[in-house]
């Protein structure tokens, strides 16, 4: 999988090409507008990422153009404007996802992964398993071992959000966005809770531990 | 150097005014004197014309009854005991040969000469004779009598004339004031007219200079002039609100973004500084992490707060469910609740729906949840309900929690005030600020009714 990346911070670029790459993406990086137009019509990319402030040729310009040559890649905006105008104006130029400065990488990355899934229309699997704990997603049943496990609706959305993102950490701003369709910060650590009661369900009882959290970061799922 | 500000004046709307004032009121009077001035000289010289006729008639009529001889003898009569006659008689024998005739004194410049051409066969006819450089004439009517004898009567136009020059004269003489007044009374409508204009002018010049409390004076009037300089008035009032706002949330964003710079500050500086174990550093790189998430919360919410305040937030407004809006952020808090042993219910219509930006009515609720799960001790309850009533749409959140102090109650709104029993609370002291921001913004109104042990209730009204 190879993804471009136009930004002209070099701090910001060099973190996010670093976090890319092993992640297990190959990423080339253009600084300015131009140059990145150039890489996006003439190399094949499974996604770009794109930021919006950039020198010689602005981001939405060059989406405008890569979408006119009839080129498709999925395409990531990153942008330090939060409005939702900005937003819509961002996707409605051809941009396939928007995500906002200062962002977690780990979102980032969770975003591009899922911008490359789409694209690649991967069949939607009916079941997930990582280690001995399995999710039937047909009839929402779940086990760990031998035993069947009861969960609610909240948590059972919590679970699956985290096993199709085994192994990536995702913040608790992805989650509250993807288990409640919330979209503010509540003051209280909903998302806290909501983890902890999981995790008394899946892993007090059982080993290895497959919930961790990632300080400061969020949360992640493995096997081990 | 002179022509520079002339040409200005002239450009000036006011000039424009005065000019077309004046030239209104002066055509208006030239007008009316010129249709008196031609009736008047109509009827005078109809007048004289007709006592020519009547003369004319009289001498006639006498040669008609009674023949030449007593024409001749009126005549001659007439001639020697009018010391003053006020008409001119010539009668003429063939060949034009003046066989009588009355020439006032005064008339002799007169060329009679010229009448001896006149030639009046069937009809009588009129004559003219004018009088070199004095502006009247010698009106002359002649009549055959038959047997090539013509008779003459006629009469000057100088009274005519006389009293016609006196009303030009007259006229002229009143001109002068009129001209002088209506330039005046031009300036005087014009001044008055554009009055507000001017202070508008004044105004923004002022305002250009940077101050901006500047208003126009209204001229309270009631017309449209005076509608402009309110609805300028109450633009200026905006646009200060909104630049002050904007001022002040610059100033509070910077003023209370420093204290958690100067956390995360301090963190990365005791982690570089003293010599610790790879766990210890971990730990301080989180803590920037959580820290620099606090800073972009807070920036978020002040943001919003301030473009709340000042009426630029963005509403997307569409008509909602307030059961489910409501279900929808009772929700979010659900397991909170339970494991704080938190009774959490609602009471709403089914079919109640209000107007406004769901996200951020779930905002405001949200906050408001949040407030009452936390500062309502276990087993306590939270209530949030739902109506339709006289004054609009009402939504209650009531809790059996701390309750607020009444001194403290006005001061909840404000920006970062944290009560004393909300420190040991986790929080930004935005929360509250930003609900009244958002519910304002939908043009309602909350307010928080409570007292000390009694639980807190914040209502939110949205008119209807």
């Amino acid at each position: 999988m190879r993804v471009l990346l136009v930004e002209d911070d070099l701090k910001i670029a060099s973190f996010i090409s670093k976090g890319l790459k092993e992640a297990g993406l190959a990423v080339d990086h253009s600084a300015d507008g131009e140059d990145g137009l150039h890489l996006a019509l003439n190399e094949p990319y499974d996604a770009a990422i794109i930021d919006i402030m950039l020198p010689k040729l602005d981001g939405l310009s060059l989406i405008e153009i890569l979408r006119q040559q009839n080129i498709n890649t999925p395409v990531l905006i990153l942008s330090a404007k939060r409005s939702v105008d900005d937003r819509v104006k961002g996707l409605q130029t051809g941009g396939d996802d928007y995500l906002i400065k200062p962002f977690a990488f780990s979102e980032l990355l969770a975003r591009i992964q899922a911008l490359i899934r789409r694209a690649s229309a991967v069949t939607e699997p009916t079941s997930l398993k990582t280690g001995d704990l399995s999710v039937d997603l047909l009839t929402r049943e779940v086990t760990r071992g031998r035993g069947k496990i009861d969960l609610q609706p909240r948590e059972f959305a919590l679970l699956e959000y985290l096993m199709r993102n085994e192994g990536k950490v995702v913040s608790k701003t992805m989650i509250l966005e993807h288990v409640w369709d919330f979209s503010f910060d509540p003051q209280t650590n909903v998302v806290d809770v909501l983890v902890s009661r999981l995790r008394s369900k899946v892993d007090r009882d059982f080993e290895p531990k497959m919930i961790h959290t990632v300080r400061g970061v969020g949360y992640v799922l493995r096997a081990s | 150097m002179f022509l520079g500000p002339l040409k200005q004046i002239t450009k000036t709307v006011g000039f424009r005014l005065t000019l077309w004032y004046f030239a209104i009121l002066i055509s208006t009077s030239l007008l009316l004197f010129g249709l008196t001035y031609f009736l008047l000289s109509a009827s005078l010289k109809k007048q004289d014309k007709n006592a020519i006729e009547l003369k004319l008639e009289e001498l006639s009529g006498l040669y008609m009854a009674e023949g030449m001889a007593a024409l001749k003898n009126e005549v001659a009569v007439q001639k020697k005991f009018e010391r003053n006659p006020s008409f001119f008689v010539r009668l003429a024998g063939p060949q034009s040969k003046t066989q009588l005739l009355i020439l006032p004194y005064q008339w002799m410049q007169f060329d009679i000469k010229a009448l001896e051409r006149v030639k009046a066969f069937e009809t009588s006819t009129w004559s003219y004779l004018p009088l070199q450089d004095h502006g009247y004439q010698l009106e002359v009517l002649s009549m055959p009598l038959g047997g090539g004898y013509l008779l003459q009567v006629g009469k000057t136009s100088e009274v005519r004339e006389r009293m016609l020059n006196h009303f030009r004269e007259t006229f002229a003489l009143v001109m002068f004031p009129l001209i002088l007044l209506g330039f005046i009374g031009g300036m005087i409508v014009s001044r008055r007219a554009l009055g507000p204009i001017r202070h508008l002018i004044k105004t923004v010049r002022s305002i250009d200079a940077g101050k901006m409390d500047a208003r126009v004076l209204r001229p309270q009037t009631g017309d449209e002039l005076d509608e402009l300089v309110m609805l300028f008035n109450g633009m200026l009032t905006k646009i200060e609100s909104l630049i002050n706002g904007m001022k002040d949330s610059l100033d509070n964003v910077a003023h209370d973004l420093r204290t958690p710079m100067a956390r995360l500050r301090g963190i990365a500086e005791m982690a570089l500084q003293s010599d610790q174990g790879e766990d210890n550093l971990r730990d301080a790189l989180a803590d920037s992490l959580e820290e620099s998430e606090r800073i972009l919360t807070m920036l978020n919410a002040l943001m919003d707060i301030s473009e709340a305040e000042t009426g630029a937030m963005k509403l997307d407004l569409r008509p909602i469910n307030a059961a489910s809006l409501i279900e929808g952020v009772v929700d979010v808090y659900r397991y909170v609740a339970e494991d704080k042993g938190i009774d959490v219910q609602t009471e709403v219509p089914n079919a109640l729906f209000l107007v406004g930006d769901p996200m951020r009515l779930g905002q405001v609720l949200g906050n408001l949840l949040d407030n009452a799960i936390k500062y309502t001790p276990k087993g306590g309850r939270v209530d949030i309900e739902a109506h339709q009533s006289q004054k609009g749409i009402v939504i209650l959140v009531r809790d059996t929690g701390i309750g607020i102090n009444p001194e403290e109650r006005p001061r909840i709104w404000d920006r970062l005030y944290r009560g004393d029993q909300s420190r040991s609370q986790r929080g930004l002291g935005l929360g509250l600020s930003l609900v009244k921001a958002i519910v304002q913004a939908h043009n309602g109104e909350v307010e928080a009714l409570s007292g000390p042990g009694r639980g807190s209730t914040f209502r939110i009204t949205f008119p209807s």
